[in-house]
């Protein structure tokens, strides 16, 4: 709610997001892509100390700057802000195919999985299959079948 | 009775399925749980200049089981 409140921009990405959309896993903290800019970064800031997070000077500089990936344990919950997340090409580009899910925006699946399977984890090479059979019941729901960033990006890149 | 792979795979989907008939507030509920990981948890913060960085500082810092080291085929 706060950050629907303060107006930022964001999607909930890895399982957390997919979670919300309803995979049936648990995690143990909330990933968080945003738009990187300036203001983008204190409306974040703004949003996290509503909800309860400490968040000191030097915190607050990171968060502004956009810093890749920054982890934040000072709140109610965990938070991972990633500013670049492995596997999805541009925020604008998965904001536009992003999905709502009751107050919240969320990651396309396909982006999810391409950003799970990108980065190459342990953990996340265990979750890939799951994760997929999970996008084949979605999809079924879904009004229209959806795409990766990087699937659109390969199309553009075949048609020129 | 030991289940095949296929019936394991029609019980995961069958779970899908009843996850998302369920109301978010109930995903979020069972969802999101927190247990200590040692190391990642004993920072307040930590900030990083790429994601190359992050998944080198995990490498060198968490311990194996967590997960979060690199993937080999």
């Amino acid at each position: 709610m706060a950050f629907l409140d303060e107006k930022v921009d964001y999607l909930f990405i890895g399982k957390s997001g997919a979670i919300l959309l309803g995979y049936p896993g648990t995690t143990q903290d909330v990933d968080v892509f945003p738009r990187r800019s300036p203001e983008n970064g204190h409306r974040i800031v703004a949003a996290l100390r509503k909800i309860g997070f400490e968040i000191n000077s030097e915190l607050e500089r990171e968060i502004v700057a956009g810093k890749d990936f920054v982890q934040i344990k000072t709140g109610p919950f965990d938070v991972d802000l990633v500013f670049a997340p492995d596997g999805i090409t541009s925020f604008v580009d998965a904001q536009a195919r992003g999905l709502i899910e009751g107050i919240f925006r969320v990651a396309n699946l396909r982006d999810i999985i391409a950003s799970k399977r990108a980065s190459g984890r342990q953990k996340d090479k265990i979750e890939l299959p799951l994760l997929e059979s999970f996008r084949v019941e979605f999809e079924k729901r879904s009004s229209h079948p959806l795409r990766s960033t990087a699937e659109i990006a390969s199309k553009r890149r075949s048609k020129k | 009775m030991k289940q095949t792979d296929e019936q394991t795979e029609d019980a995961f989907r069958e779970q899908c399925r009843r996850q998302m008939d369920r109301p978010l507030s109930l995903r979020i509920k069972y969802g999101f749980n927190r247990v200590y990981k040692p190391v990642l948890d004993d920072a307040p913060w930590r900030s990083f200049e790429s994601m190359t960085a992050y998944r080198e500082w995990c490498e060198a810092n968490l311990p194996e089981y967590l997960g979060y080291k690199r993937a080999h085929d």
